[in-house]
């Protein structure tokens, strides 16, 4: 039997760099996001570590959200 | 592509007024930010603590600053300056907003967890929704880990507790607790194979 309900408590597979090897990632990610731009394969490992650190995945949304926020105060 | 030409960052590297109105130019950036991210996170805070939360922000932009100041030549132009200065102040005002929202919780290893009726289970519980599925993470998180991984495991995933609110009671850092998670969680994956409930590669 196979459960893939345990993926959730259980992170997902494959390297994850951590936090702080995904910290050097994150503006650079979130600049690419807010372009609109496809996400190279090279963010694969940042991305398995978002998938699975939920402080990482706030923080990302936070300056994402500030990416945005400035952008559209720039323009208007 | 690279993004080494913004004004702020010319001016930092300048002198005198120029260097001056830079920083000041950074620093009401890394304010406005840090309380767009108390303003995002608002759900999270105690409600009565407005005043609080705003002096959390401003220490939080000062040391930003500081270490974008410090950190100036480690700039590698591979993402906008700006967004990459807004990385320093997001770190900081997120770590402190979550330290203040737990400032008055205890973190402590809770074994009644398992045993709780289903309305009263960890969210995370409840969605395997199976007691046998339960029990078997029980089993395995009885037999395989010890007693620090049992607590972090059981912190972070069962009841919400933040990292870095974790490293901060345990004396330690955030990627260290990052690091016994992450091997508790290898763990127990490798024994719920063994035990025939999960694949060993689940991407």
């Amino acid at each position: 039997m196979t459960d893939h309900r345990f993926d959730e408590i259980l992170g997902r597979t494959g390297r994850d760099p951590g936090c702080d090897a995904g910290l050097d990632f994150i503006d650079e990610y979130c600049d690419i996001v807010a372009r609109g731009d496809p996400v190279p394969e090279r963010f694969d490992e940042f991305l398995i570590h978002l998938n699975n650190c939920r402080a990482c995945r706030e923080d990302t949304d936070g300056l994402l959200a500030a990416v945005r926020e400035e952008r559209n105060r720039n323009q208007g | 592509m690279k993004f080494d030409s913004d004004p702020i960052l010319r001016d930092l590297h300048g002198e005198g007024g120029a260097r001056d109105g830079a920083i000041a130019r950074l620093h009401a950036l890394l304010v406005r930010v840090a309380r767009g991210e108390a303003a995002r996170r608002r759900a999270s805070l105690p409600a009565r603590a407005a005043e609080e939360v705003d002096d959390l922000c401003v220490q939080a932009a000062n040391d930003a600053l500081m270490a974008i100041l410090s950190k100036l030549d480690t700039y590698r132009g591979t993402a906008r300056f700006t967004t990459w200065a807004c990385k320093f102040v997001i770190l900081e005002a997120s770590a402190r907003l979550r330290r203040h929202a737990w400032r008055e919780r205890k973190v402590e290893l809770d074994d009644t967890i398992w045993d709780r009726l289903s309305d009263q289970a960890p969210p995370i519980l409840k969605r395997l929704e199976d007691d046998q599925l339960i029990r078997a993470l029980h089993r395995a998180v009885d037999a395989h880990l010890t007693a620090r991984q049992r607590l972090v495991f059981q912190s972070v995933t069962m009841d919400d507790v933040p990292i870095d609110v974790l490293a901060e009671r345990l004396g330690t850092t955030r990627g260290a607790i990052y690091k016994t998670l992450h091997d508790a969680r290898a763990k127990l994956r490798r024994a719920l194979t063994d035990a025939g409930y999960v694949d060993q590669r689940n991407d």
